[in-house]
């Protein structure tokens, strides 16, 4: 016992140092790609700058109390939490829906596999130009269908009235987005043991229940990752609805991310813009790291068992 | 119970069905435009008369090389960046203690900016090291940018892979690095694959970076010649179009290569 | 194996990459016009760049996107200081906040040597100097005052283009009992403000749009108020249903298919429609929008040179030089379809239609009567401020959002006021 003790610490040792070793490309890079432009864009958030003279004047949190007092900031900012309900909703439980529903092996996986994932690989200025097409109130594609199926009373002016708009340009992201949740989902349960399902068949339970009772659980890291992303891409929105709206009717449907890309570059005061940026990651690190952290320990707990 | 499990199987064709047809439509009409001529296009759900096939002559002619571009920027900067994930994920799947937490969050962060904020550095950066305009310049910065969103996905992907498996490797006298490599990193495939075919249609359609850091024919990717259809007042919707369907194809390609490795049981014996 | 493969594809790719990378004494001319038409008129402009100057290169760099994703760009390039040679812009105020910045280049020597203040009418160099000193050169000109009508629903429907706004209206109910939407719109902050000069004119006059351009009259003014009204009671009531959600291509499509009977557009509506086969002398022709009649406003392109190396600059002088000629600036109209700003062209190169525009352009110079595009007029903020406001009131013109409209844009005039943000174009 006494020689085995110090050799096996030893190994611990050396085991963490590998493990540290492993580290220092991820975090020598991310120092060098994140942490000196968020420091610089904190500098900037307290300049009053238009981003091209040579010179900037400092005016302390101005920009971030004028903020405060904005309307439209605060518009922008409820777009940006709704979005966040949206997406830890909508795509991840369609993405799910059809894992499931795959995973069941039905006849045609294959088609239907590359069907749900299509749309994810398109560019999002071509998602834009797709989707007004779709859109087009008079005789796009859904007010069309809609008539023919004799709902035309449902139709709605989907991308210009500030209303509908936001919810038009969700229908396009919930098309565009599911294939990610799709695709992880679907990873997920192919790597859930098969012995699992097997067992739990014979014990007479139904699909319904082997889905919620034994391969739900198991996904929990592939719900975390989606659920996770999903939370980012809310806060982080802007190329979909840049592209299709450019955050329009009169600012309806803009988010924190096109409206800080507008102050910018559009109204030429990168200060207030930098700004933006700042609360926008407050906002998401205020909303995101508890779930990441709320999740992280619920991996470790499972693995304990 | 025979009924019931007929009734699921129906209802899941349905929802099946269903779906798909909702998702084709908008590309049904998407590849009716790639085919039309100027002159239908003003009516958007109708049927090309003949194959206008210029759409993508037009296409074919402003991508030119960027298209080759884009595969060269892709394929690597897809390589490095899963690796680099699997690499930052590996210990802080494993490492226990409260120093891996904080790494891991701290890494996490990065999710969260917005990427518009980041391109003043970032081009300086790179314009410092001298990899303006350059195609490993974009590997660099797809790669680093890549960083927390692939840690994050392997860390979790290997927190699924059952411990036992770890400590029984260690215990036969396996290190860490060589359970890494050889046993871990194989029984990842799935994940890796999946890691990847998100990292190739995230960095073959990237546009920012694209714009910011290269400005020619030497570097610049597809998407900026895709983003051009768009430019100015005017729009090109059948160019547009053809080359939409156009670029999709390594993506779904990347896709269809990928998704083989999702194979049930691969972990098989090691189940929890 | 596959890490293997992969080192080896990346030194592979390093090598290429780096022989390609070899410096050379290339110019680059950044513009927006990436596509169809645009494009080939800017690959006019560049062709006759090089052959007048056969020891720079001068190559195109697209940005793709408008003069929003252009700022973008030039603000990193500024701050890593590699500006390109020269670099599409636009008028007035999108001038001044580079010159007030210290990034461009006074192009006094080329404006002397080509006689700018000759071959441009007096309108339009007033938007392309800053206290009197050039610093763009204009290339691409469209009038945005004029309305298009499907010639076809007119003849059949007995109607003429009306001159004055009780004929625009009784001409929209016309349209509206036949079953025609009467006038076309599209949703973004350009097309309902470009659209709204004509009554703002109407009630203000060429004075009052100055003093709106100079911060001189007041958002809450009563003459501001009218002019809203105007609108309001014209085109806002003419619009089609569902305006605001299409976009300014897919209102075309709508005038084209005979969907609805008239379009409040720029110019640029002609190239696309004439691409879609409907053409000016049986499909479609045009009137100045009602209080315009002698008018022409207009929204124009340049080209700036900044700051930078003197080799540069030097390019940057030259590219300048070779777009100011009449032969490039022909070039560049007939191939893109738009209005070159020189006097120098001849009028007979343009087509039915856009000799039209000239003829209208030439009429209105002489009357003194050429206005630039109030939103480049305004400080930025101002004009982008304006351009969402009438937009909103345009798709709710009730009394509540007048209210909202007009204390909005009044807080940014003074905020704009109070930063000493306006000119005296």
């Amino acid at each position: 016992m006494t020689s085995v003790a110090p050799a096996r610490r030893r190994f611990y040792f050396s085991q963490r140092a590998v493990h540290l070793l492993f580290l220092v490309l991820p975090v020598l890079l991310f120092v060098t790609f994140f942490i000196y432009p968020i420091i610089s864009t904190f500098y900037l958030s307290l300049q009053d700058w238009d981003g091209i003279s040579k010179s900037m004047k400092f005016i302390g949190m101005a920009n971030y109390v004028e903020l405060l007092h904005e309307p439209r900031f605060f518009h922008a900012v409820l777009n940006n939490v709704t979005w966040l309900i949206f997406l830890l909703l909508g795509p991840t439980g369609l993405g799910l829906l059809l894992a499931a529903i795959l995973d069941r092996g039905l006849r045609g996986e294959r088609v239907f596999r590359i069907v749900y994932f299509l749309p994810f690989t398109i560019p999002a200025v071509a998602v834009a130009a797709i989707w007004r097409w779709v859109y087009e109130p008079t005789s796009g594609l859904l007010t069309t269908v809609l008539n023919v199926v004799g709902l035309g009373s449902l139709a709605q002016n989907w991308l210009g009235d500030p209303h509908v708009v936001n919810f038009a340009l969700m229908g396009a992201v919930m098309w565009w987005m599911t294939g990610f949740s799709f695709l992880v989902f679907f990873a997920g349960l192919r790597n859930i043991p098969v012995e699992c399902i097997e067992a739990a068949r014979i014990e007479g339970a139904t699909p319904w229940q082997i889905f919620w009772k034994v391969s739900f659980p198991l996904l929990w890291p592939s719900t975390i990752v989606v659920l996770g992303i999903s939370a980012v891409d809310a806060m982080r929105l802007f190329d979909v609805v840049w592209a299709t709206t450019n955050g329009g009717p009169a600012y309806a449907s803009e988010v924190l991310a096109t409206q800080m890309y507008d102050v910018a570059f559009g109204r030429f005061d990168m200060g207030r813009a930098s700004a933006i940026s700042v609360y926008l990651l407050i906002l998401a690190g205020a909303v995101i790291m508890p779930y990441l952290y709320y999740m992280s320990l619920r991996v470790q707990a499972s693995e304990a068992e | 119970m025979a009924t019931r499990v007929s009734a699921g199987r129906v209802s899941a064709y349905f929802i099946a069905i269903v779906v798909a047809v909702i998702f084709l439509a908008p590309l049904v009409v998407a590849t009716l435009t790639a085919f039309k001529s100027p002159r239908e296009i003003t009516q958007v759900l109708s049927f090309p008369t003949q194959l206008y096939l210029d759409n993508f002559v037009v296409a074919a002619n402003q991508m030119g090389r960027s298209f080759l571009n884009s595969l060269a920027i892709t394929i690597p900067a897809v390589i490095f960046s899963v690796v680099l994930g699997a690499i930052g994920g590996y210990p802080l799947a494993y490492m226990r203690g409260g120093s891996s937490r904080w790494i891991y969050f701290f890494l996490l962060t990065g999710m969260l900016v917005p990427f518009q904020i980041v391109q003043i550095p970032l081009f300086i950066f790179i314009r410092t090291i001298g990899l303006y305009d350059t195609i490993p310049g974009m590997w660099l910065t797809h790669t680093a940018y890549s960083v927390p969103f692939c840690t994050f996905f392997m860390r979790n992907f290997f927190a699924s892979v059952p411990r036992s498996m770890y400590e029984a490797a260690l215990i036969e006298g396996c290190g860490p690095f060589g359970y890494f490599w050889r046993l871990l990193l194989p029984a990842s495939t799935s994940g890796l694959s999946a890691l990847a075919i998100i990292q190739s249609r995230y960095i073959w359609n990237d546009l920012l970076f694209g714009i910011t850091l290269t400005n020619g024919d030497e570097a610049q990717p597809a998407t900026v010649a895709i983003a051009g259809f768009v430019s100015g007042v005017q729009v090109q919707y059948g160019p547009l179009m053809a080359a939409t369907l156009v670029s999709v194809v390594p993506v779904m390609a990347a896709y269809l290569i990928f998704q083989k490795s999702f194979v049930r049981g691969l972990l098989g014996g090691a189940g929890k | 194996m596959w890490k293997v493969g992969s080192i080896a594809l990346g030194v592979a790719m390093l090598a290429g990459v780096g022989g390609a990378y070899a410096q050379s004494t290339t110019a680059e001319v950044w513009n927006y016009y990436a596509a169809g038409s645009e494009l080939a008129g800017m690959t006019a402009l560049i062709d006759q760049a090089n052959a007048a100057n056969p020891d720079t290169k001068f190559v195109s760099k697209v940005i793709p996107g408008n003069v929003v994703e252009m700022r973008r760009q030039l603000q990193t390039a500024f701050i890593g200081n590699k500006p390109p040679a020269a670099y599409q812009t636009s008028m007035a105020s999108e001038l001044k906040t580079f010159v007030d910045g210290g990034r461009l280049h006074p192009l006094t020597d080329v404006w002397a040597k080509i006689d700018g203040d000759k071959i441009f009418p007096e309108g339009i160099q007033r938007v392309a100097k800053i206290n009197g000193v050039p610093y763009g050169l204009p290339f691409d000109l469209a009038e945005i005052n004029n309305i298009f009508y499907n010639k076809a629903i007119f003849a059949k429907l007995g109607l003429t283009p009306p001159t004055d706004w009780d004929g625009f209206v009784k001409t929209c109910d016309a349209l509206r009992t036949a079953g025609i939407e009467p006038l076309g719109d599209a949703g973004g902050p350009f097309w309902s403000l470009y659209n709204f000069y004509a009554p703002l004119i109407s009630t203000v006059g060429t004075d009052g749009y100055y003093k709106i351009a100079r911060g001189e009259l007041a958002f809450d003014s009563p003459e501001f108020r009218k002019a809203l009204e105007l609108y309001r009671d014209t085109e806002v009531k003419c619009y089609a249903k569902n305006w605001s959600g299409k976009s300014w291509t897919q209102t075309a499509d709508d005038l084209i298919n005979g969907k609805v009977g008239m379009y409040g557009m720029g110019v640029w509506v002609a190239g696309y429609m004439k691409q879609a086969g409907f053409k000016p002398d049986t499909g479609y022709d045009t009137f100045p929008a009602p209080g315009t009649g002698d008018k022409a406003i207009f929204q124009m392109d340049l080209f700036a040179v900044p700051e930078g190396t003197p080799e540069m600059i030097k390019a940057g002088e030259e590219f300048v030089t070779t777009v100011a000629s009449a032969k490039a600036q022909e070039a560049f109209a007939t191939n893109k379809g738009s209005i070159s700003p020189s006097t120098e062209v001849d009028p007979s190169v343009y087509d039915v239609d856009f000799a039209k525009f000239a003829t209208q352009l030439a009429t209105a110079s002489k009357a003194n009567a050429v206005l630039p595009n109030l939103f480049f007029l305004l400080p930025t903020d101002v004009g982008t401020e304006l351009g969402n406001q009438i937009e909103k009131f345009a798709i709710d013109p009730s009394d509540a959002t007048e209210h909202d409209v007009i204390s909005t844009l009044e807080a940014a005039r003074q905020k704009a006021m109070a930063d000493n943000a306006y000119t005296s174009w």
